[in-house]
């Protein structure tokens, strides 16, 4: 299952021209919106959503680790962030990498966990969730720290740039870049190749000497990171959290969502499920609470027309277009279990 | 403290057929349904409205459980169809997806329609003293119809030719047919009866408290709990785990309050994948999803 970047030979430009390229067009959407404080803050929710989108598609679309806690290891960072630097007073520079280590220590204790015990993807799903809800809750219960349900204000970004909502929109563009770029890396290591052979063959994989676990584990770790560096950042960009800013119907559905429509797996996709899921929330706003039932709809069309995604299905037609070349290095369309990965 | 138990135990049966309801449609075909609290307040809401026109009682009732076994096959035979035809792994996780998106189509028809709905069912008549405790006539009879739906419901599986073929099916698709049954048929009637009991949870749970439109996601979340705590697939297991939990959430409520009560439920989950992923209730009973039991079993190898 080699996609066409593995097939052909891929210089360093190429393999990160989508990267420079998606950066310098998201990049460009605060001087087309920037007078809008509203559109701002929408695009800036939009990139969190990438970012935990890139998270979420490494470690369950690089290893198939159906990880439904990113909007708790999100609200783990933030709220690390936000307390130390609250109640101890640290500053912003250690507060953010504590943060965004331990969302990223937790998604490896997730993953060790269900490494060690075997957990098939049922387990690992219902496992996560759980841990999902209960970091919710302890959220909502631990009044006298966290607020409840009323929030937190977050002192560590005021009166810093932070606050400027264009500044903060570019830091977290930033922080995205990192993500693509990271993804890309990873994708065109041996890392990546681990992934894919897990993802095709767990047993094959261990087999051809491929180290199954802590492969895993270092996917959910990096990934988790990446998801925690976003909720932690967005935090002290907001100046606001609460634990709905991080439930699991406001973020890890949103998140499903986004990477399920862009593409599993693929570097991309998230971004263009971010961007579709952003202008479809704009544009459904008028229906209000029936948003959530069209919702639904949606994604029931997407899962069972489009398992694959957008992209996926976007390059396998791109390369149907265009004239084959000798050595067939078109991906084979059939197998919708076979995403091209590398788009 | 008799209270709180006899609390629990009304609450534990309600739980107990919540988690047979999602229970007994994994074991059967793998899909872990995340729609299954969200058609309960479907069924509810109907039965809301019903009541308000004057329907009388028994039949307003009667049509909440039928929708609920009409929704559980329409969703099973369209947005499912897809699911079933695939294996293994592919089928488990689509499921969870499909099963989700259902879910909010359900909730957002429901909430931007009827915002305010919700079953309450009053019975009148004074408080009857239990084992020295008083309690009300509606949480009384919601216990007894729980009771009976899982004694109906067992004796179905255990005692019919029906309930036999059922776990043929489960056991060996092949062999099934083989013997003469229709696999297609016996997941038909599956889903009727994981409906009809979610139809009755609506109703149990109206009488002894009620049913808003807010409250599918935490049906959903009971229901996983419930059946992963008996051991998925295990409706034997479910019905314990969930007069077990009932108790647990009483007794949490009372002490730890709400947010703690929920922390301590989804411990017990945790706990026992971790710990005991075949279920909390011993190796009793019979399974109906041979899933391999994690870290128990070499990989690649069926758990006979």
């Amino acid at each position: 299952m080699t996609g066409p970047s593995l097939a052909r030979p891929e210089g360093l430009v190429r393999g990160y021209l989508p990267v420079v390229v998606a950066i310098a067009l998201l990049a460009a959407v605060p001087l087309v919106v920037g007078d809008s404080r509203y559109l701002v803050s929408v695009a800036t929710l939009m990139v969190v959503l990438v970012c935990y989108g890139i998270g979420f598609n490494v470690v369950f679309g690089g290893t198939g680790q159906l990880l439904l806690s990113i909007g708790a290891l999100a609200a783990v960072a933030a709220y690390t962030s936000a307390l130390l630097g609250g109640e101890l007073g640290w500053p912003l520079a250690v507060t953010l990498p504590v943060g965004v280590l331990g969302a990223a220590a937790g998604g490896a204790a997730l993953s060790w966990v269900s490494v060690r015990r075997r957990l098939d993807t049922i387990f690992f799903g219902v496992v996560t969730l759980t841990a999902s809800l209960v970091v919710h809750n302890l959220l909502l219960g631990r009044r006298e720290l966290t607020g409840g349900e009323t929030g937190l204000l977050v002192e560590g970004g005021s009166g810093t740039a932070l606050r400027d909502p264009v500044t903060g929109y570019y830091v977290l563009l930033g922080l995205l870049a990192v993500g693509l770029a990271g993804h890309r890396a990873i994708q065109r290591s041996a890392l990546g190749w681990a992934f894919r052979a897990i993802r095709d063959d767990a047993e094959a994989a261990e087999l051809a000497g491929v180290d199954v676990a802590r492969t895993k584990v270092t996917a959910a770790a990096l990934g988790s990171g990446l998801v925690g560096a976003a909720g932690a950042l967005y935090a002290h960009v907001d100046g606001f959290i609460s634990p709905t800013t991080f439930a699991f119907a406001t973020v890890d559905v949103r998140v499903i969502v986004v990477v399920v429509l862009g593409g599993l797996g693929t570097l991309l996709g998230p971004l263009v499920g971010a961007v579709a899921v952003s202008v479809l929330d704009e544009l459904l706003r008028p229906l209000g609470q029936l948003r959530l039932a069209a919702y639904g709809a949606i994604l029931l069309a997407l899962f069972l027309g489009l398992p694959r995604g957008v992209v996926p299905t976007w390059a396998t037609a791109w390369w149907r277009l265009r004239p084959r070349t000798p050595r067939g290095a078109h991906p084979d369309p059939a197998p919708s279990e076979a995403p091209d990965r590398s788009a | 403290m008799m209270a709180i138990l006899l609390d629990g135990v009304v609450l534990g049966l309600q739980l107990a057929v919540l988690g047979v309801g999602i229970s007994l449609v994994f074991g059967l075909s793998g899909v872990l349904d995340l729609a299954y609290g969200a058609k309960i307040v479907a069924a509810a809401v109907v039965g809301s409205e019903l009541l308000a026109a004057d329907v009388v009682p028994w039949m307003a009732l009667a049509t909440v459980v039928v929708v609920a076994a009409g929704l559980s096959l329409a969703v099973d035979r369209t947005v499912l169809a897809p699911v079933h035809r695939r294996v293994g792994e592919a089928r488990v996780v689509l499921s969870l997806l499909v099963t989700l998106a259902v879910a909010f189509v359900l909730d957002g028809i429901v909430v931007s329609t009827r915002p305010l709905a919700a079953l309450t069912l009053v019975v009148g008549g004074a408080p009857v003293e239990v084992l020295g405790v008083t309690m009300r006539r509606g949480s009384l009879l919601a216990a007894g119809v729980a009771l009976a739906a899982l004694v109906v419901a067992f004796v179905l599986l255990q005692g019919t030719r029906l309930g036999r073929a059922i776990r043929c099916v489960i056991q060996d698709v092949e062999g099934a047919q083989l013997c003469g049954i229709e696999p297609g048929r016996v997941r038909t009637v599956v889903v009727l009866l994981s409906g009809v009991l979610a139809g009755l949870v609506a109703i149990t749970q109206g009488l002894a408290a009620s049913v808003g439109t807010a409250d599918g996601f935490d049906l959903t979340i009971l229901a996983v709990v419930v059946a992963v705590v008996g051991g998925l697939g295990r409706v034997g297991g479910a019905a314990i785990a969930g007069v077990i939990l009932g108790v647990v959430h009483a007794l949490a409520t009372a002490t730890l309050g709400a947010s703690g009560t929920w922390v301590v439920l989804l411990l017990a989950a945790v706990v026992t994948i971790l710990v005991r992923p075949e279920g909390v209730v011993g190796p009793g009973g019979w399974r109906l999803w041979r899933h391999r039991a994690p870290g128990s079993a070499p990989s690649g190898e069926m758990v006979p």
